[in-house]
């Protein structure tokens, strides 16, 4: 897509396209049962010619039967698939080496509604995901430099029960309550290893094809209350617990290198037990919109990485981590106009995200790598005409905490940094306005058209993508922080059709 | 082993995405950290004296002059052979042997007093790797030409390497390392990796291939990393020295084979 305009031939000879599509199809079978069918297909590709390729790509199909017992009982039973795969391909003088990695998802749901009377509406089911992991294979020819890897493919189940009543209590107080009791089995085939505290094998154990490896039995309860004041005004007191199996290692500058693991004998699902508070209230008949809450999170159960981490072809990436806990607190406000030619919101946050672990910063707390101070987000849209609709989309939030250097010393010659503590430098905070213009081309009842024309990063805001320390070209006897940015401007021209 | 390669090809393709990407330098707030004390010292299998020197570290957006420390008393110990040589301060901060000779397979221990502490570090010479000779890769960047090494990993043992270039008896401010562990008894050919321009026609290029053991090995890969490739890195941190009492740096005992060829 934007290689055409490259004047190096190097880059002219390379690929950089993505495409996405969407399917959706339903039937109705007779009164009682429906199917819903939809499918979603997505391919990144990059690639220099004899050099470097890489295509990502993201399929999920769901298929999902609506049920209705009767005009208390309805049931939802859903099969879903989903994958996610990457391919790298490198050639570098003799030696070459090709890479694949996918996650793949097989999940069932059965979900049942229930009207019990008209005060209490139950919902409860069961589901149950098998998560296949193939963290990667790397196959070089028998000229390269390097052996072939085969890294082990994880395996483990994920299942759930549940029972939730939503309970008009008196016709301004709503209470919802429910409990989820899941439990996550690893399973095998392959060797699980444990880990010292320096990162060596301690012991390693062999399991056999489905075999549990390790079980993990967390109850989830929550209850939130809500109470209208008045025809305008509302407040919630919440508290609930959530269990999460995929694990987000972000890299501490390069998101593009983030890795996702999943839960294993090292690994213990981490728990978010969460209090939140807030009040609502419209304006205007409804017109405006207005909330504000109030959050804390006990998290538990957090991963971070060593110090000098090393994730390159690492079949042992759990040796280098570490474990411990964390807390989440925050203040959030929304507002927003709901009706008429012009409408959109503003959002703001404050918030703090840290963790306490030990073997990072002497086991006091830190902030995440996510951790954002503020964060708006200004979002408006203009109805100008029956054809035309013109938007604006703003945000801006504080930069990342990072680990930056603060002292330098020499190694054979080259500057090589001295870091104090983790995370207490910040990115430059992030930036950017998009606008857009979509113009409807055709409208019928069975066939529509657009044009939208848009511009990301509308004032070019020079946001970082990375952030290096290096010497200085010009004068070897400095050391400079270079910061690069990926994209400008960009402007950009779609049509979308919908039959 | 760090996949040198694929670190220099991912530098390559950060190269063409500057195509659409732009740079500025920019000059944030650093963390303040007070000096801290760095040993670098090495014994080797080629001709001594051998030389240790002590530092102090320095701010990051200073000069790139590190204070030598005087005052130490610094001795290297052939373990094997019982001998102790120690070294006499012969200019600021640069300490130098006497009589120690390297030997493969030997044991050597560094001990180094000053201001009543004491640094010490122990490291095994490996045995040699023959580097077979060098060639050169006219990579696709515009003046952009790297030394390319090819020798024999021994499948027998675990090994540590470190290249170092020197371009017209001048050594390049740059280093390398690579291990065996996805290359193991593998034949290699691999690009060190130099800056754009820092070889040219008719220089005469001697690369080193510098056998390490794994304690200076881990110290010289993180500082690699942290050198050369710290934007991409998951936890940045200060490498891990070899060199036990509380001070950066590391000792190694290593043996060095060497080629020279000039860049036509």
């Amino acid at each position: 897509m934007f290689t055409g305009f490259a004047k190096d031939t190097t880059v002219k000879h390379s690929k950089l396209y993505f495409y996405d599509l969407n399917l959706k199809a339903n039937y109705q079978i007779d009164d009682n049962n429906k199917i819903f069918l939809s499918g979603y297909f997505g391919k990144d590709v990059m690639s220099i010619k004899d050099l470097f390729g890489l295509d990502y790509g993201n399929m999920t199909g769901t298929l999902r039967l609506n049920h209705i017992f009767s005009g208390k009982l309805f049931s939802n039973t859903s099969l879903i698939y989903s994958k996610y795969n990457y391919n790298v391909h490198i050639l570098d003088n003799s030696n070459d080496v090709k890479v694949t990695s996918a996650i793949k998802d097989f999940h069932f749901k059965q979900d049942f509604n229930y009207y019990l009377n008209t005060a209490n509406k139950l919902s409860f089911g069961f589901e149950s995901t098998f998560h296949l992991t193939q963290p990667g294979n790397a196959v070089s020819s028998e000229a390269s430099s390097y052996n072939d890897i085969s890294l082990q493919n994880k395996h483990s189940v994920e299942s759930a029960l549940y029972l939730s009543d939503e309970w008009n209590a008196s016709n301004k107080l709503k209470i919802t309550y429910g409990l989820r009791l899941s439990e996550l089995n690893v399973l095998g085939p392959g060797t699980f290893y444990t880990y010292d505290q320096n990162g060596n094998k301690a012991d390693s154990s062999h399991y056999n094809s489905g075999q549990i490896v390790k079980s993990y039995f967390t109850p989830e309860p929550r209850i939130a209350a809500s109470y209208q004041l008045n025809e305008q005004s509302s407040v919630k007191l919440s508290y609930d617990r959530n269990v999460q199996n995929i694990h987000l290692l972000s890299n501490s500058s390069f998101s593009s290198t983030s890795v996702y693991l999943p839960s294993s004998n090292n690994i213990k699902p981490e728990i978010a037990d969460q209090i939140s508070t807030g009040y609502y209230r419209t304006f205007h008949q409804g017109a405006y919109e207005f909330s504000t809450e109030l959050y804390y999170k006990k998290l538990q159960n957090q991963i971070d990485y060593k110090n000098g981490a090393d994730l390159i072809g690492n079949e042992n990436i759990e040796a280098d981590l570490l474990y411990g806990d964390g807390r989440a607190y925050g203040w959030e406000t929304f507002f927003k106009k709901k009706t008429g030619r012009f409408t959109g919101w503003l959002s703001y946050t404050l918030s703090r995200t840290e963790r306490k672990i030990a073997g990072i910063n002497d086991g006091n707390y830190y902030p995440a790598t996510q951790d954002q101070t503020h964060h708006i987000s200004l979002v408006g849209m203009y109805q100008a005409s029956k054809k035309w609709t013109f938007s604006a989309d703003f945000v801006y939030n504080t930069g990342n905490a990072v680990t930056w250097p603060s002292q330098k010393f020499s190694v054979d010659g080259a500057p090589v940094y001295y870091y104090s503590e983790r995370n207490s430098s910040r990115m430059p905070a992030y930036q950017r306005l998009d606008l857009g213009a979509t113009l409807i081309a055709k409208k019928t009842a069975k066939y529509e058209s657009s044009w939208t024309f848009s511009l990301y990063n509308a004032y070019g805001q020079a946001n970082p993508y990375t952030i290096e320390f290096q010497t200085d070209p010009k004068n070897t006897n400095k050391t400079q922080v270079l910061q690069t940015t990926l994209f400008k401007t960009v402007p950009a021209v779609t049509y979308n059709f919908k039959f | 082993m760090k996949m040198k390669n694929i670190k220099s090809i991912i530098t390559l393709i950060a190269l063409t995405i500057a195509v659409y990407s732009c740079t500025k330098t920019i000059e944030p707030p650093l963390v303040n950290s007070p000096p801290q004390l760095v040993i670098e010292g090495a014994v080797s299998d080629t001709a001594g004296p051998y030389h240790v020197t002590i530092s102090k570290s320095v701010d990051f957006y200073a000069d790139n002059t590190y204070p030598g420390v005087s005052g130490a008393t610094v001795t290297i110990t052939d373990q094997t052979a019982g001998v102790n040589d120690v070294l006499t301060e012969t200019s600021t901060g640069n300490y130098t042997t006497h009589s120690i000779v390297g030997k493969p397979g030997s044991t050597y221990q560094l001990t180094v007093l000053l201001d009543g502490k004491t640094y010490t570090s122990t490291s095994t010479m490996p045995y040699p790797v023959a580097l077979d000779s060098i060639t050169f890769d006219y990579t696709i960047v515009k003046n952009l030409i790297q030394p390319v090494v090819h020798f024999q990993d021994p499948a027998a043992y675990t090994n540590y390497y470190k290249f170092s270039v020197q371009v017209n008896g001048v050594k390049v401010k740059r280093f390398q390392t690579f291990d065996d562990r996805l290359s193991n008894g593998k034949y290699i050919n691999t690009d060190v990796v130099l800056d754009t321009g820092a070889i040219k026609k008719n220089d005469l290029v001697n690369v080193s291939l510098v056998a390490t053991d794994k304690g200076a090995n881990t110290f010289l890969s993180e500082a690699e990393n942290i050198a050369f490739y710290n934007s991409d890195q998951a936890a940045p941190a200060t490498p891990t020295s070899n060199i036990t009492g509380g001070c950066l740096g590391y000792f190694s005992a290593q043996t060095v084979s060497s080629k020279k060829k000039i860049l036509k």
